[in-house]
Formats: structure tokens, sequence, C-alpha cells
């Protein structure tokens, strides 16, 4: 019984003896230095400068009025005070306009046809043009959503008028089926209150990934120099206490940064930012281990200190796919489906989401929860083996 | 010669080359097409909380089921059910038919469609705003024309009265609105150039770390200009295959759209590769040290992604950020994209961005001198 307990003792000390040994390790490197600190304190912030104007107003639509008369300019006018639209000029025709579209002055032409206020005068149905540049589908969306209000209100006024020369009156129709539009989590639709609270979860898994990977590199690099051993690891560590103990050394490292990150982020640049901060933490730190064994498994790969960067960079635009956070997964087929689950990142991304923009609890996360301790235990067996391997070949 | 010749030598040698090089841009290529293929992400999960369950709100139900944009997958009891379905991630918004909906439509009380779209994932959140967006409008409309009919208008006539205004939008180019089309190229082709930028930056400071550079500063007869040309003509070989495969792969084998003469987008994808590497170039002249060098190159490549505009535009930022939007050769290229493939207009508007991805090769040029102490003594600083 007693050999039990010495044995646990020397196996937390050996953990304790990596840990403090990866602690003196990072902090004497300056490109590890610059992923563990850098990235994730100057990141987040560098995207939300990119993104923080949330939305984009009154874009430039050239006009190509066939019809003037008192209906259409007022129409035009109407159309100059929505949101999307700013009127940047009359145009003679369209291929006046199409010619400003191709120099891009404008993103959009509104085409008014020779018989707008004849067709309205006589009850039928008029109709405008409106053509769209869709080199940027946030445009099309914003141009969407102010031409769609544009044309109800006028609707609604042109009824008005004509339902009273009709004789009915006009307040039997007022008392039509109301619609009201609620928009939940990012309720101004702004661009960065729906990216940055996933991008910056993906920040704190690429960031790791990149300083675990040139550590293993710069590691890598000593063990060829000196035929196959490493002069700075801790030798005598078994498998399991090294992976732990390097394990504990970065989370500890990230532990702050997350709450910079996660906490401070949304409430510096006014984010959506609903959820409890326990939730929250208690939800992501399953990420941060599972993202470190992810990085230790790796270390294979890593022949060199500069690996890193070919191994890992690209890596973050398919993550950030593979998320669900631009294009949704319900959309992907299994195989995407499985690969992104196998990513710490694209649970934390789901998770933090409805924590932090949508409101909910750690329980209503329960599944993302679940994976990430999953891929916490599934990493670490293969952290374990390749760790193993690397100390036979030693 | 010679160093074109060593250069081939030094990149068959190693598979971090091809990885680089070849495999990963194709493997990014075929991931984006492949993951965007549906083009637009229809069905959306929704949920429904039907409080009135007469014929009438059933059949709003089975009409929204049955446009493209919306799936019920889920029905809830209450809004605090559905609500929590939000949370739970298990729809992306949901539709409230109230109580007594049938009656107090009928009966002209005014009563209220309201539903509910969860705008934390964008796409579909938008996506399933419209769907029920369009359906609620639609069954108003269908019930205030039952109540002029009903008064005696004719049936025309109260259609009109409905809609006076139609309004016709047409989304050039790309009238499917799909995404693959919009983000497929800038992506793909922005994923050549990022690996471009690192594989530049990593094979010259190779030679700096290994302390080779002397070797090839002879071997092009102390000629700088050879010594750079030499390492990196290979490379814009290889690359500007690899950007032709994935041009083809998507242009031809997927049909994105190509409105305009293809010459052009060639020789702007030409240009996007030279331009990527010279931005290389540009950083290991200012910083000749392979790890810095590194981190700055993958560093700002990354933000390309964001700050190009591929997704918000440039002239809704900042202006003091938008700017650094022009210092990347990608946006460049994505801006010939939209104008020659998408919209397929002629070059002569185009001009600007051709000259802009001429001016980062011109500027490589411009600094290379600054490559010429390295490459007599290189020193490397781990």
């Amino acid at each position: 019984m007693k050999a039990v307990f010495s044995d646990i003792h020397e196996w937390l000390l050996e953990a304790a003896r990596v840990m403090r040994r990866q602690f003196s390790l990072v902090f004497s490197d300056m490109g590890v230095m610059l992923f563990f600190f850098f990235l994730p304190v100057a990141y987040p912030v560098v995207y939300s400068l990119i993104y923080n104007t949330e939305v984009t107003r009154d874009m430039p639509v050239a006009v190509v009025d066939n019809c003037r008369t008192a209906l259409s300019r007022e129409f035009v006018r109407h159309a100059d005070a929505t949101e999307a639209i700013k009127i940047c000029g009359y145009a003679a025709d369209l291929n006046e306009a199409r010619r400003w579209m191709n120099e891009h002055r404008c993103y959009g032409v509104l085409e008014i046809p020779a018989d707008y206020s004849a067709r309205l005068g006589r009850g039928e149905q008029a109709m405008a043009r409106f053509y769209c540049d869709m080199g940027l589908l946030y445009r099309y969306r914003t141009f969407l959503s102010s031409l769609t209000e544009l044309q109800m209100a006028t609707c609604t006024e042109l009824r008005q008028t004509g339902l009273n020369l009709l004789g009915v009156s006009s307040s039997a129709m007022g008392e039509s089926v109301e619609t009201q539009a609620f928009f939940l989590g990012d309720t101004q639709q702004g661009f960065a209150s729906f990216i940055i609270p996933g991008i910056v979860v993906l920040i704190l898994q690429q960031s790791m990934l990149l300083g675990i990977a040139m550590l293993d590199g710069a590691s890598n690099e000593r063990r060829r120099r000196n035929r196959g051993y490493d002069p700075v690891a801790v030798r005598d560590a078994s498998p399991s206490a090294s992976c732990i103990g390097k394990a504990l050394c970065y989370v500890a490292i990230y532990l702050p940064l997350t709450l910079f990150i996660l906490h401070y982020i949304p409430e510096l640049f006014a984010y959506p930012h609903q959820g409890d901060a326990a939730d929250y933490l208690l939800f992501i730190f399953p990420m941060l281990l599972a993202t470190a064994f992810l990085g230790i498994s790796l270390q294979g790969l890593m022949r060199e200190r500069e690996s890193a960067f070919i191994v890992v960079v690209f890596t973050s635009v398919v993550f950030l796919f593979l998320s669900g956070l631009t294009w949704p997964r319900y959309a992907m087929n299994d195989f995407y489906l499985m690969l992104g689950n196998l990513v710490p990142a694209t649970w934390g991304i789901e998770g933090f989401i409805r924590i932090n923009t949508n409101g909910g609890s750690l329980a209503d996360q329960a599944t993302p929860y679940h994976w990430l301790w999953g891929l916490t235990a599934l990493f670490f067996v293969t952290a374990y083996l390749t760790t193993r391997r690397r100390s036979v070949t030693d | 010669m010679s160093v074109i010749k060593r250069e081939i030598k030094i990149l068959s040698s190693r598979p971090a080359y091809l990885m680089g090089l070849v495999v990963i841009p194709v493997a990014l290529a075929l991931f984006f097409i492949t993951i965007l293929s549906p083009g637009l992400p229809l069905k959306v999960p929704a949920g429904i909380v039907d409080m009135d369950n007469t014929p009438m709100s059933r059949e709003i139900s089975r009409n929204l089921s049955a446009t493209e944009l919306v799936d019920f997958t889920r029905s809830y009891n209450s809004f605090n059910e559905a609500m929590a379905g939000v949370q739970r991630g298990e729809v992306m918004g949901f539709f409230i038919i109230p109580d007594h909906f049938e009656r107090d439509a009928v009966s002209g009380r005014g009563p209220a469609l309201s539903f509910y779209s969860n705008l934390t994932f964008y796409v579909p959140g938008s996506l399933v705003f419209k769907g029920f967006k369009t359906m609620s409008v639609t069954t108003s409309g269908k019930i205030v024309r039952t109540d002029l009919v009903g008064k005696g208008i004719s049936a025309d006539l109260a259609g009109v009265a409905l809609k006076p205004l139609a309004l016709d939008i047409h989304p050039l180019g790309n009238p499917w609105i799909s995404y693959a089309y919009y983000l497929g190229p800038s992506f793909i082709i922005g994923c050549i150039g990022l690996m471009a930028v690192i594989m530049t930056i990593f094979s010259l400071t190779q030679e700096i770390k290994r302390g080779t550079s002397p070797q090839r500063y002879a071997a092009a007869g102390r000629r700088l200009g050879v010594a750079i040309l030499g390492k990196l003509l290979p490379q814009t070989v290889i690359l500007f295959v690899v950007a032709l495969f994935c041009h083809s792969l998507m242009f031809h084998w997927n049909h994105y759209p190509m409105n305009g003469n293809e010459g052009n987008m060639i020789l702007g994808l030409f240009l996007f590769v030279v331009a990527s590497q010279s931005f290389g170039v540009i950083i290991v002249s200012v910083i000749p040290n392979p790890r810095l060098a590194l981190s700055v190159g993958s560093l700002v490549s990354i933000l390309t992604f964001s700050i190009a505009a591929f997704s918000f535009p440039v002239e809704a930022m900042y202006g003091a950020i938008g700017i650094f939007s022009y210092i990347l050769p990608v946006r460049y290229f994505f801006l010939i994209y939209l104008d020659q493939a998408l919209n397929g207009i002629p070059l002569y508007f185009s001009r600007f961005w051709y000259v802009g991805l001429l001016c980062f090769p011109v500027v490589a040029v411009l600094l290379s001198p600054l490559n010429r102490r390295w490459m007599r003594h290189p020193v490397y600083v781990p």
C-alpha cells in the first residue's frame, strides 16, 4: 500500500518537474512568447478594429428614372432615405448607369419604368427594378432588407390613397394581420457582434497550437544536434507525467488570457455579452486541455521550429469553416461534420457563442461540453502514445 | 542556370516543400469547393410555436415548411420552450402563431404573427428571417384580400390594392446567390497566396539558417538579382501551375461563373502569384531573420482573409484600417475576379488592379539590395 502512495508521489513530482521545465522553456523563447502572449492579446483587438463599424450604410446607387414625375421622384427620395441606399446621381439611361457601375462608382442601379405613375394612377400594379452588384453578399443583403422595407412602406401609403379614392374606408384595412420580427443574440445585426465571439475562441486554439508546435520543433532540433537526445528535457519522466506536466503548463499560461479574451474583449467593444462568466469559463476549460493535448500529439510532425508555420497556419482557415461560424454545420456532409467534431474549437465556438451571445447556461451546452471532455480524453491518449514512442526511440 | 538547378535539387530534397507548394494548396481548394458545393444552406432547422391549432394556423406552418428556406424540425408549446431550444442550438429561429389567431384574423381584430431569428450565426439566421418574413407577409396579404373581396371589391383590384408596387431585384452575375461563387475563388486563391508568402520566406531564410547563402551567391556569379530570381523562379512555375489547376477546378469542372475573358483572369492569376512571392521577398529584405520573418509573414497573411474585405466592405471599415487592405496582393486579385469573371466587364475598368499587383515586384526589386548582407554573411539567430 505504501509503495502505491510513493509511486503516486513520485509521479506527481515528475509531472511538476516537467511543468516547471516547460515554463522556463516557454519564457526563454521569444518566438513562443510571441504566439502565447502577443497573438491572443493583439489579434482580438485587431479583428475588432477591422469589423467594429458593424454595419455598412449609405452605399452609392444610381437612378435611371424614365418616368420623371412627382411620384417617381418621391420614390427616389424615399429610397435615398433608407439605411442602405445613397443616391449618387441620375443617369440618363441604363447604359450610362452601367458605365458608372463598371467604374465602381455605384453598387446598384434603381430603374423606374416610363409608365410608373401612369400605372399607379390607373390602379394597376407598378414595377421598379433594382440591379445589384454581387461582389459582396453583405451588400446585397443590406440592399435587400432596405428595399423590402421601402416597398412595404410605399405600398401601405399607396393603398391608403387608392382605397380612399375607391370609397372604402382605409381603417377597415388597417386592422389586417400584423407581423413582428425579432432578432436574437446579435440584435442589431452587426457584423462584428456576430463574428468576433467565434473568432476569439479560434484564436485561443490556434495560438496555443502554434506555440506548442514551435516548442516541439525546437526540441526536435536539439535532438538532432545531440544524437537523438534533448539535453533540456526532463529525462526520467514517465510519458504520462510528461504529457500532463506540459499540458498543465500551457493551460496555466492560457487561463488569464482566456479571461481577457472571453470576458474583457466583449466588454471593451460592447459586443453581446449575456452569459454568466462562471458558465463560459468552466465551459472553455476542457477546450484548453484538449487543445494542449492535441498540440502535444502533433510533436512528431515538426522537424524544426519553422515547420510550425507550414503545418499550423493554414489550418486556421479550415477550422474556421469547419466550426460552422461562416458556413452552417447542418449543410455539411457527414465527412466534414465528423472532421469538425474532432476539432476542439468547433465545440468551443458553438458553446461559447450560445452562452455569450444567446445567454444560454452551461447546462444548455451539454452536447458541446461532453464532446470537449471526450476530445480531451482522446487527445490525451494520442499525446501519451506519441510521447511514449519518442521516449522508446531515444 | 546552375542556381535554378541547385534550387530544384533543394525543392525535391525535403517533403516540406512538396507539402507547402502543392499538397496544401490543392487540398484547400478541394476542401472549399466540396464544403461550399450546396451553394446556399437551404432548409434551415427552425421551430414552430402553434398556440392556435386551427386549420388556418396549420396551413401557415405547412406553407412555411414547403418553402426552400425553412424546415420545421421541432415544434414547441411556448415562447420559453422555443427560446431554450435556440439556446441549446436545436433551431436557428422560431415562428409564433398566437392563441385565437384564426378567430381574430377573420373578425378583423388584427392579431400579430411574430418570428424570432437567431443572428448569432449570420447566414442561417438571415435565411430563416427571409423565409419567415415572406410567409408572414403573404399570409397577412391573403387574409386582407379575402376580407376585401368580401366587401365587394373585385379579386383583381383587391390584389393590386394589396401590392400596388412590385420590386424586381436582379442580382447581377450571381442570380443563384450562391456562396460558393462568392467565397470560393477568393478563399482558394487567397490560400495559394498565403502559402506562396510562407514558402518564399521559408525557402529564402532556410539559406540563412543553414548558412548556404554564400554558396548560392557564388553560384550566381556574385549577382544578387540572379541569386534571388534563380531561387524563386522554380517556385513561381510550381505555384502558377497549381493556381491554374485550382482555376480549372473552379471554372471548368465546377462551372463557377466566367462571364468575361478568361485570359484576363489567368493574367491576373500569374501576376498574383508573382506579387505574393514579392511580398515574401519584401518581408525577408526588411527582416532577415527566419523565425521573425515567418511570424510576420503568417500573421499578416492570416489577417488578409478579413482585411482584404471578402465579406465586410472596405468602405465601411475605419479609414485607418481600410487602407491596409490595399497593401495586400489578394485584395487586387479579388477585385480582378469580381470585374473579370463575375461581372465580365472590359479590362479597361480593372487596369488599376493589375497595376496594383505589378507594384509588388517593383518594390521587391527596389528593396533587394538589403539582401546582399545576409547573402554574403548569413547569421542565424534562433
